[in-house]
């Protein structure tokens, strides 16, 4: 199959790039939901893994019980359900703020991640007692399986699908953010919610909203991960919210494109270490690029250099 | 006339209630909860129904069989503490459990508790060395799978071989057998040896890595999830390439996992399918089962806890409960018992005696085809 | 300095009667009941030692399991391939947990909040990887390593979990007298100051990243201790009893218990091992149900089931030793003190100084005497 003068090497760290590239996307897109939420709060919702597992789920389900790939064709029924799951998962992280952290908001910040913890644990085994325990799989043909082969690497299709869903998701919520009236409430809020407050920002709302906003991409992960590898488990919340979380401190927590930037690289991170170190440490490595970004930049990469209380 | 019915009414009531003082207890320590949850589910539905026909029966010489669940969380401290609980909660033997390491910490606590213990998945060799003698397994043990696997990898002829695990102590205990097999048997060429991580969605780094090995035979010691998407993944690459995996593999969910078309022509060693046992209970049972709960058990394993459940019967129903007797019965008098999934016979340290393994191909509706031997 | 209120009589019969009462436990409860305690037992140990960096210092600590699994180790290790006496392990488990804490809290120690939990998250995992991939040989894999001798006090061998219960929770009795002078010496009393206000302790003359750094190294030891205690009751020490949820546990136990509070810590580990068990009728469901009452619980507690007391110093020795302070205060006469309340400030590491609660001037009396 392959020909003589090719360049193995070269060609396979490409591959492995590529491979962790589309890891790192996933990461990213989770790690978005996550910074958002701490941005506004300052809280770790612990609980976000499940909401992308959450999506993943209810991803699902539409897809199989609507039938509405019969009559819409794949891609459009694809398109629905995301906007369902965004909205369904969102408000799942409404009800999710206002029982197990609206109550904490004014105590200390430990309460919370220790509530995050049991709404964590409550709603993976929801989950599981509700979908059984097994492997859950997508169906077949929403799953895009063309593969490209550009200047001999293997590219699948949905790999590129998957990187600029993230990508263009990243885009959206920045220019939401920085660019839109409601954007500069949730910074408002973010920065000091009592000034906000006498500006005359509901802050309440914007927090639900933000609520809303983060779980709900959370939730879109979640069904991106199922399309793009076909089966979902009601326990994978854990790994994709510790790396999503670590991912969003590696790039400096609170921030945006420091998300996208830290997911990516701990994606590709994982795939060299895996690849040319010894792939059953790869959650090793993932952690130590983490460990060592902490120890030179103590915020992260392009987290804000908090200045000291004086 | 009334009183005399009322003092019938009475002593019935009476032996009634001295007949379900004197039920059968068996405890069944399953994971219910954590990573094998799934496979605790199976066992406990399949013990539970093979109670229920015991007690339509008649139950054992007249005695009820009552199962008394505990969860092992799939993680020894929960086992420790259901181990502890059901040693005191009145049984005679307890059937379970699914992981090794799981099983490992809950065996000393039966051992002093001198209650039998009949592990059903638990694989690991370490496990009947310990001089345990009231500890049998219905499984088979590791080293028994590694024979079969390097015989098949031999009958098959390829030269250059990719061992790969995940790390868990069932996978390098098979791979090292594996390993270990193929070096005395200095047919192949030992390409790559080495461990994914588990419980992950993407392998294609590992899998970019392997294929530069140029291997022509891929054997994964690991569980189906990993076998699934490996074969997954590699179909998306391009890549295609035999492979084999141990007994870990053999799940229905295999198939729906990676879907028919990926998982085509991937082999595994394993005991018999549940739809493949050939008996005539083992056939009568399947289709109790599936009228019961509408679909098929998805794995091997939780058969095989049906007939840890069927030797304790067999066991009972001639000696009584006493945990010693029960335990000598089992190592001396239990001869080729007809079980679900075939002949059992126990040997000096508990193992099951018996080969058990089949080799199986994956077909294009995703079928598992018994391979001819 | 410190007031410590004499027992008074009805106390010293609580006391006993509670001596008498834990004596008799075993006996009344039985085995399943005894082993439970046990469980809680090592785990309220372990939830001290966490206290005294997350709890006391106010260090976001979410690895404390990795601690935990070198002692057991290190046990393991010793006790499988040199066949040491397994208690004769326990200072040098204890030593090597320490050794090991230093070593990676050394370049980490200045991390602030959710950074320092995110680093710590990344440490267990890494230690728990190292042990799968049986690092240097030495720990047997995801197998793990499987203990053969008990442990043997001057010949009397302990197995049965009635032996554990009075070993663990001699331990536990020994632990909660240490901390709870700790928690009162000087070395406590500027670990406090640190939570309350790191520069301000700073100011005071505190080596803040000497004492972080110590705060780590004494938890790591007492907890490297207790993974000897944990090797030698579950006998098979693997690497899935020192995952990242065991840590998340050993979290939830100090804040759910109340960060900083011994009896609190206690309560934590007892709810925290308890509840699962206690749900065990509800079979697949009791995750669930635990799941819940975690939230639950942080909302009706949110400063924790038994958040620590006021802190109370005795300033009359020092009435009219400074120039300006103490003396000018009118409250500051004999049989009133001054206290310094407790709890983490809301919003510590967003650098925001809006919330905090007042600090009393107790601390700085100490600082400076």
């Amino acid at each position: 199959m392959r020909r003589p003068g090719e360049d193995v090497p070269m060609i396979e760290f490409f591959q492995q790039l590529s491979n962790g590239l589309a890891v790192g996307g996933i990461y990213a897109l989770v790690a978005l939901g996550y910074t958002m939420v701490y941005g506004v709060l300052k809280l770790i919702n612990f609980a976000h893994g499940e909401l992308f597992t959450l999506g993943a789920y209810l991803g699902m389900t539409l897809l199989l019980s609507f039938g509405l790939s019969g009559i819409l064709g794949p891609l459009p029924a694809v398109l629905i359900i995301f906007a369902m799951i965004t909205g369904l998962v969102g408000l799942s992280g409404f009800v999710l703020e206002r029982a197990a952290y609206r109550p904490l908001r004014q105590s200390n910040r430990l309460a919370a991640v220790v509530s995050a913890l049991g709404a964590s644990i409550f709603l993976q085994n929801a989950i599981m007692l509700f979908y059984g325990p097994n492997y859950q799989v997508y169906p077949e043909e929403t799953r895009v399986t063309i593969t490209l082969s550009v200047l001999g690497l293997d590219i699948p299709l949905m790999r590129i699908l998957l990187f600029l869903a993230s990508v263009l998701l990243m885009l959206a919520m920045y220019l939401f953010i920085h660019k839109t009236k409601t954007g500069t409430a949730i910074r408002a809020v973010a920065t000091d919610q009592g000034a906000a407050r006498l500006m005359g920002i509901d802050v309440n709302r914007i927090i639900s909203l933000v609520f809303m906003i983060g779980p709900g991409l959370g939730g879109a992960a979640g069904m991106l991960l199922g399309l793009y590898y076909g089966q979902i488990r009601y326990d994978m919340g854990t790994l994709y919210g510790l790396k999503a979380f670590t991912a969003a401190i590696i790039g400096g927590i609170g921030n945006i494109p420091g998300a996208m930037l830290g997911g990516i690289l701990l994606g590709v991170a994982e795939a060299m270490g895996a690849a040319y170190v010894a792939p059953a440490w790869k959650d090793a490595f993932a952690f130590l690029v983490l460990i060592v970004i902490l120890i030179f930049r103590p915020t992260g990469l392009l987290g804000e250099r908090v200045a000291d209380k004086i | 006339m009334k009183k005399i019915f009322l003092i019938c009414l009475g002593l019935i009531c009476l032996l009634n209630s001295t007949a379900l003082g004197a039920a059968v207890k068996i405890g069944l320590m399953a994971p219910l909860t954590g990573a094998y949850a799934s496979e605790g589910a199976d066992m406990r539905r399949i013990v539970e129904l093979l109670a229920e026909e015991v007690n339509k029966a008649g139950g054992i010489n007249g005695a009820k069989v009552e199962i008394v669940v505990q969860d092992d969380g799939s993680d020894a401290r929960t086992a420790a503490l259901a181990a502890q609980r059901l040693s005191t909660s009145g049984v005679c033997a307890v059937i379970g459990t699914y992981g090794s390491a799981v099983t490992e910490a809950s065996q000393n606590i039966y051992h002093r508790n001198g209650i039998v213990q009949i592990a059903t998945g638990s694989t690991s060799i370490r496990l009947s060395e310990k001089g345990y003698e009231r500890f049998f397994r219905t499984c088979p043990r590791d080293d028994e799978q590694g024979v079969v696997a390097v015989d098949t990898l031999h009958k098959m002829g390829h030269r250059q071989v990719a061992i790969l695990h995940d790390s868990t102590a069932y996978a390098v205990g098979l791979a090292d057998e594996i390993r270990e097999g193929l070096r005395k048997g200095g047919r192949t060429n030992l390409v790559f040896y080495n461990a994914l991580q588990p419980n992950e969605r993407d392998y294609s780094a590992v899998l970019t890595r392997l294929k530069n090995t140029n291997p022509e035979v891929i054997f994964f010691t690991g569980y189906y999830p990993e076998a699934a998407m490996l074969r997954r993944q590699m179909r998306d690459m391009g890549w295609n390439v035999p492979m084999l995996g141990g007994d870990a593999t053999n799940n229905t969910d295999l198939v729906k996992i990676g879907g028919a078309a990926a998982v085509e022509g991937f082999y595994f060693i394993s005991p018999p399918m549940p739809a493949d046992l050939d008996s005539q209970s083992a056939k009568d049972f399947i289709k109790s089962y599936q009228d019961k709960y509408k679909t098929m058990p998805s794995s091997i394993w939780s058969v095989i806890a049906g007939d840890a459940f069927k030797v304790l019967v067999a066991a009972i129903s001639s000696v009584g409960t006493e945990p010693e007797k029960i335990a000598v019965y089992l190592h001396k008098y239990l001869e080729d018992f007809d079980g679900l999934t075939g002949k059992i016979s126990f040997d000096d340290k508990g193992d099951r005696v018996g080969d058990l393994y089949r080799l199986y191909r994956v077909g294009k509706q995703g079928e598992f085809v018994l391979q001819p031997r | 300095m410190i007031v410590r209120r004499l027992p008074k009589p009805a106390g010293i019969m609580g006391l006993g009667a509670l001596f008498i009462l834990m004596l008799a436990l075993p006996r009344i409860l039985g085995p399943y009941w005894t082993n439970l305690l046990n469980d809680m037992g090592i785990y309220a140990i372990l939830g001290l030692s966490l206290n005294i960096i997350l709890g006391h210092c106010g260090l976001f600590h979410m690895g404390h399991a990795a601690f935990y699994a070198v002692g057991a180790y290190v046990t393991a290790i010793l006790s499988t391939r040199f066949a040491v006496p397994i208690l004769w392990t326990l200072p040098l488990s204890g030593l090597m947990s320490g050794v090991f804490a230093l070593v990676v809290a050394r370049p980490i120690i200045h991390l602030r909040g959710d950074y320092l939990l995110v680093v710590t998250i990344g440490i267990v995992e890494i230690v728990r990887i190292a042990l799968v991939n049986n690092i240097f040989g030495l720990t047997g894999g995801s197998n793990g390593l499987l203990i053969i001798n008990p442990i043997s006090i001057f010949g009397f061998q302990v197995f049965s979990p009635a032996h554990f219960y009075y070993l663990i929770w001699s331990i536990g009795a020994v632990t909660i007298l240490l901390f709870y002078l700790l928690q009162n010496s000087r070395f406590g009393r500027a670990l406090n100051y640190i939570k309350q206000d790191e520069l301000a302790a700073e100011g005071c003359g505190v080596n803040t990243s000497h004492y972080k750094l110590a705060s780590f190294v004494l938890g790591a030891v007492w907890a490297g201790m207790i993974g000897t205690i944990f090797a030698a009751k579950i006998e098979t020490v693997s690497p899935q009893s020192f995952s990242y949820s065991e840590s998340v546990l050993l979290f939830a136990i100090v804040i759910l218990g109340g960060a900083g509070s011994i009896p609190g810590v206690l309560l934590g580990a007892f709810l925290i091992t308890g509840l699962p068990e206690i749900f065990r009728e509800l079979q697949s469901y009791r995750l669930l149900f635990f799941g819940a009452a975690m939230v639950a619980m942080m909302i009706f507690r949110p400063q924790g089931l038994i958040p620590p007391g006021r802190r109370f110093y005795k300033v009359r020795p020092y009435l009219g030793r400074f120039p300006c302070g103490i003396a000018a205060r009118s409250g500051a006469r004999r049989g009133i003190s001054l206290s310094a309340s407790p709890g983490y400030p809301a919003g510590t590491d967003a650098g925001a100084d809006a919330g905090k609660p007042a600090r009393g001037p107790g601390d700085m009396i100490e600082e400076q005497a």
